[in-house]
């Protein structure tokens, strides 16, 4: 299965990403988001899969907001 | 990985056969950029679509563009894409000018440059491999659209 998976950042409209991973992300995943440390907060699935595609929705909020 | 297999796990060629993919290979070619290389300019003319091997781009916008000031247009990033993504469909949907700018934000990001005429020849040529590859554009810009509205609802934090 190949995640397609779209991450935003609470907050900041600018930031955000769409990447193919090979394994999902899940909540409390830290990632980089720009040059923004971020904290994945939600999963969701986006869409129903289709064939050997999986398509997520990942909500992440900046580290330092987390604290 | 060969280029074929990196083909096959993009959404945009992954319901066809290697076959098929074979073909679509054949007609374009690699690239490599590094960071802050521009690789395709909003507004110039448009003849390729790209699909992204390795590495990471950012997709950018012109904002607050007033035609009697001079300088520069201040660009806003609109998203950063990743392997496996697409970006140059727009145009290849529409053959309009570049809607965005894409600037390569990782050293030896490489990218599958197709030409745009060339892979409408093919899909003109197998309704087949042009039904998959123009339903999986529609599908991938429905995905960009969904990302960005939720990017804009999210935006007030």
């Amino acid at each position: 299965m190949i995640y397609k998976v779209s991450y935003v950042v609470v907050g900041q409209p600018d930031l955000g990403e769409i990447v193919n991973l090979d394994t999902p992300p899940r909540v409390g995943d830290r990632v980089t988001l720009g040059d923004e440390p971020c904290e994945v907060i939600e999963v969701i699935d986006l869409i129903p899969p289709r064939e050997n595609f999986a398509y997520l929705h990942v909500t992440c909020r900046p580290i330092q907001k987390a604290r | 990985m060969s280029v074929t297999a990196l083909l096959h796990n993009s959404e945009l060629f992954s319901t066809l056969t290697p076959e098929q993919v074979e073909k679509i290979v054949a007609l374009g070619h690699q690239a490599t950029y590094n960071a802050r290389d521009v690789i395709i300019r909003e507004g110039d003319p448009s003849d390729e679509i790209y699909v992204i091997c390795s590495g990471m781009v950012e997709v950018e916008v012109a904002r607050g563009v007033i035609p009697d000031v001079s300088g520069p247009p201040r660009l806003a990033p609109l998203a950063r894409l990743g392997k496996g993504q697409v970006f140059g469909e727009i145009a290849l949907v529409d053959r309009g000018t570049r809607s965005a700018t894409v600037r390569c934000v990782k050293d030896g990001t490489m990218l599958y440059a197709i030409p745009r005429q060339a892979l409408w020849d093919l899909c003109d040529g197998d309704h087949t491999i042009g039904y998959v590859v123009m339903r999986n554009i529609a599908a991938d810009l429905a995905f960009k659209l969904r990302h960005r509205n939720l990017q804009m609802r999210l935006a007030g934090g």
